[in-house]
């Protein structure tokens, strides 16, 4: 399997990728529309000097944008998550489950939680494909 | 929704957070469970073990404030895990009544039957419970 480099462009095509040739999330996601963003806290000292902003897109099973993008458009997704760069790869390396995250408030979420919590199924399958990628992480490249 | 409906004492619990915002959502959306909400009355904890977080939610009046940790003697006591908490918001309301018998109320009672969802108060304290299933279920 490929290996990508962590919150890339090509690190996003791969993943929208698996996402869009996954036909359990296809079954699973057929109800949710809207955009999620992700927001990843600089850290310096993990090779994060900056914030970075990543939009993602679904719609009805479908995939649609997923950019690596600016702050602006990120805060206009429909659901914005942020966190630490630490945080973000313990949830792709399935070592802290997204959702414990959030009640830590390690990682946090704005948008409507009842529209999460009621597709949680579709939340939960984009994480596991997350997590079935081949990713380097810029403090271990 | 008018001020103070919900006063979350506990801003320094991201659970409680979580849990106003939830139920802000919930309540205004849904005006039936608000209805639901405005009768409510006694007190119920959760406590999220693996986190070491408790929140009690008090209901009276119409209003619900939430504070840190086990406040008075809570009629309910619910005991369980980060990643199972949420399991209890997917449980649907059929004819009034919680219903268990689609998938997500399965994995309620399995949750139960494994003790991996501990709940005090529920066989004792029917009306209340089943109340704050109701307002808590987001389907």
């Amino acid at each position: 399997m490929a290996k990508y480099n962590a919150m890339t462009q090509e690190w996003l095509d791969a993943w929208k990728e698996k996402i869009a040739t996954s036909k359990e999330y296809r079954e699973i996601a057929k109800n949710w529309e809207g955009s999620v963003a992700i927001i990843v806290n600089p850290d310096p000292e993990k090779g994060i000097p900056e914030p970075i902003y990543v939009f993602t897109d679904y719609w009805h099973g479908d995939v649609r944008d997923f950019l690596i993008c600016d702050k602006a458009k990120a805060e206009s997704a429909n659901f914005v998550m942020s966190g630490d760069f630490a945080r973000w790869k313990q949830v792709a390396k399935k070592e802290v489950d997204s959702t414990k995250a959030l009640m830590q408030g390690k990682l946090k979420l704005k948008g409507d939680l009842t529209y999460v919590v009621r597709n949680i199924k579709t939340v939960n399958k984009v994480i596991d494909l997350l997590c079935e990628m081949e990713t380097i992480w810029p403090d271990e490249a | 929704m008018e001020e103070g409906f919900i006063e979350n004492r506990a801003t320094s619990v991201p659970f409680a957070g979580i849990l106003a915002d939830l139920l802000t959502a919930n309540l205004t959306q849904r005006p039936e469970k608000r209805a639901v909400h405005d009768n409510m009355s006694g007190a119920v904890a959760i406590e999220l073990v693996d986190i070491e977080t408790v929140v009690t939610l008090l209901f009276a009046s119409g209003k619900l404030r939430i504070e840190e940790g086990i406040v008075g003697r809570p009629e309910i006591v619910i005991r369980t895990t980060s990643d199972l908490v949420m399991d209890l918001n997917a449980l649907r309301i059929v004819g009034g009544l919680p219903w268990y018998f689609d998938e997500a109320g399965r994995r309620v009672l399995a949750h139960l039957v494994s003790g991996r969802l501990k709940i005090r108060g529920l066989f004792t304290q029917p009306v209340l419970l089943t109340q704050l299933t109701k307002i808590m279920s987001v389907m």
